[in-house]
């Protein structure tokens, strides 16, 4: 963890220069000292290119200053609540009675608080994103039984404020600090500093600031979980060597003290049904991982997995080849190997894979694995793309094969897959799964921009903002939602400014349909774009070529004429989706 | 300077960032202009943290200006 000083230095690094501000309210009802420190220092670690503006409210005044936020201009909020901020006479600044008849009137008193931040929270998170930090602190020894007894008092307190963490848990624009992870990196007994607390009306210990800190700047960053674990098979994905101890002797549970293996692929099957792609790199008998598959029955079976790669050559090979079938960025990916070797081999040809050791004597070292793993790929919601993903790719994959090189065969196979595009316009409240594709994809990617939530909403805000999200599926099946397009209208010219798509669709002439779209739906005689390139779009730089003769620049535009000039044929039909 | 006057000028830095090296070993509350109550609790929190040790509340009014701070620290340590 980090100490003060460091958090000090750190929070006043000079921000690179043109940085663009992130204003953040830290809302809380004492005084915020150090915990301002830490948090400007992990948001400021987080966001290298942002220039961190950690702004705070009134002392004592917690319902106050989360009222204010409503109206001032931040990119987040932190909002950190303790029990004196739900009734003064659970913390230690105030004399306000600690007597068996006052216990019933606290607990009314923080059940119409609870249900009051509830209210406000719901409300606020519509329009800020917030980071929410519930009670982390000991109640005071209040009650009159022993402390190490549970009473009906405590209990109730504790049933308000979970009850108030689920009801605004599904706010998308809301995210919690989980209290489990909280408790290993801040012990509940080393949180509360009464002298700081009587001193300077803050509570917290300088370790437990910074683990609040920490975890409240995660909350604010979100950060983009991975797409895909490449795992290996022998001592890893099951206990033992396939080659040498056969189909029959390979195991993942507790008979064979192998449940750790279990539990692996329990995991990596639950990623899987999450949307996360997996792929097998193995040194082994194709044949008999293949058979191993069919007969031992793996929790993650064969169905879960694209592609296969098992063969006796280099695994940074095998890694290559996985990386090119799913078309994602290395560092997108996660590899798992028993072998600190063979992760030294990988790690050595792609150097942004992260590449991790599965301890196959380790039981702990393996369930801290699974956390890890957990942490790496944890997402907001699992939505309908997730679920048809590796389908997806797999179709992907065969029209790749299967397509012809030649213009002319193109436009036949085109013509046959019968594709459907739907497209939705609707802004009001976007589509989450919009930011999610804006934020994720590189290769298609207009510029390269990112957004928060908050950015994003403003941009749809302004009134000649349009948002256009494609879906698309065909004879091999239904892609999900693959592009989006936004921007504003300026009389005939429309300026797009963010134009993203998934590499799943590429080869399908989507993102020609897609402009064709924005030229006649909003009678535009040009499109202007915000282009830039990047060390990774260069799929939209080749797309753009065909328009204008070489290498996109920045200021590009695109005439109607042109377009439509050099735009191949379009084979898919257009829908208007139902939703907007 | 020595180690413990070298390690709690390091703190004073990191406390008041715009203070000029050289007039770190005559700084005090008077002095500097950014040595509020805020600045109090950072900095003692920090040398807490430098030299592993906790402050009494009735200490910090004692302790305030490097020299004072130095002095306390110095007479610990030969405690």
């Amino acid at each position: 963890m980090m100490k003060l000083i460091d958090a000090l230095q750190i929070a006043r690094r000079e921000p690179a220069p043109g940085a663009t501000p992130l204003a953040v309210a830290l809302v809380c009802g004492f005084s915020p000292l150090h915990l301002q420190t830490f948090l400007a220092a992990n948001l400021r670690l987080l966001f290298p290119d942002r220039q961190v503006d950690v702004q705070t409210g009134l002392y004592g005044d917690l319902a106050g200053n989360l009222e204010r936020l409503e109206t001032a201009t931040v990119d987040a909020g932190a909002v950190v609540m303790e029990w004196s901020d739900l009734d003064p006479r659970l913390g230690i600044r105030r004399l306000g009675g600690w007597g068996p008849g006052d216990l019933g009137d606290i607990v009314e008193n923080v059940r119409a608080q609870a249900a009051r931040f509830r209210g406000l929270l719901e409300r606020i998170s519509q329009g800020i994103p917030l980071a929410f930090s519930t009670p982390t602190l000991p109640l005071p020894p209040l009650s009159f039984m022993p402390g190490w007894r549970a009473s009906a008092f405590d209990l109730a307190l504790r049933e308000s404020i979970a009850s108030l963490e689920i009801s605004v848990a599904p706010h998308l624009g809301l995210k919690m600090v989980n209290s489990q992870r909280l408790s290993l990196l801040s012990p509940p007994g080393d949180r509360f500093d009464v002298k700081s607390e009587l001193l300077a009306g803050f509570p917290y210990t300088v370790s437990h600031a910074d683990a609040v800190a920490w975890m409240l700047a995660r909350l604010i960053r979100n950060p983009t979980p991975k797409k895909g674990l490449i795992t290996d098979l022998d001592d890893t994905l099951w206990s033992g060597i396939l080659g040498e101890v056969g189909v029959d002797r390979v195991s993942w549970d507790l008979d064979h003290r192998s449940q750790k293996h279990g539990l692996y692929q329990q995991l990596l099957r639950a990623l899987a049904e999450e949307g996360v792609l997996i792929a097998i790199a193995s040194k082994n008998d194709p044949g008999l991982v293949e058979e191993a598959f069919r007969t031992a029955n793996p929790i993650l079976p064969l169905s879960r997995v694209f592609p296969v790669e098992a063969h006796w050559g280099p695994k940074s090979e095998s890694v290559a080849r996985i990386l090119s079938a799913w078309n994602v960025g290395a560092d997108s990916v996660v590899f798992v190997d028993d072998s600190p070797m063979d992760l030294a081999e990988v790690k050595a040809a792609h150097p942004d894979v992260e590449c991790l050791l599965f301890p196959k004597n380790d039981d702990q070292a393996a369930y801290e694995l699974l956390e890890r793993l957990r942490d790496l790929f944890g997402k907001d919601s699992v939505s309908q793309e997730d679920a048809i993903r590796l389908e997806s790719i797999r179709s992907a994959h065969a029209v790749a094969e299967g397509a012809p090189a030649d213009a002319r065969s193109s436009d036949r196979f085109l013509e046959q897959a019968n594709g459907e595009l739907t497209l939705a316009f609707a802004k009001d409240p976007p589509d989450p799964r919009a930011l999610e594709l804006v934020n994720k994809t590189n290769q298609f990617n207009l510029n390269g921009k990112g957004y928060t939530e908050a950015a994003w909403r403003a941009h749809l805000a302004k009134p000649d903002a349009f948002l256009l999200l494609a879906a698309y599926q065909d004879k091999y099946g239904p892609l999900g939602k693959i592009a989006v397009l936004s921007g504003r209208r300026d009389g005939r010219v429309l300026w797009v400014d963010v134009w993203v798509m998934s590499c799943r669709a590429f080869s399908r002439r989507i993102e020609h349909h897609c402009l064709a779209q924005l030229f006649e739906r909003f009678d535009a005689e040009e499109l202007a774009f915000d282009f830039v390139a990047t060390p990774r779009n260069g799929p939209l730089q080749d797309f753009f070529v065909q328009f204008v003769g070489g290498p996109p620049q920045p200021g590009l535009c695109i005439s109607k004429k042109t377009f439509f000039e050099k735009c191949p044929p379009l084979f898919q039909t257009i829908e208007d989706s139902a939703h907007g | 300077m020595d180690d413990v006057q070298a390690r709690l000028a390091k703190c004073f830095t990191a406390v008041f960032p715009e203070l000029p090296r050289s007039q770190i070993p005559a700084a005090s509350l008077t002095s500097v202009k950014e040595w509020d109550s805020v600045a109090t609790i950072t900095l003692m929190t920090v040398i807490e943290e430098e030299f592993g040790l906790q402050f009494e509340p009735e200490q910090l009014e004692q302790l305030v200006s490097f020299p004072s701070i130095l002095e306390f620290l110095r007479g610990r340590k030969d405690d």
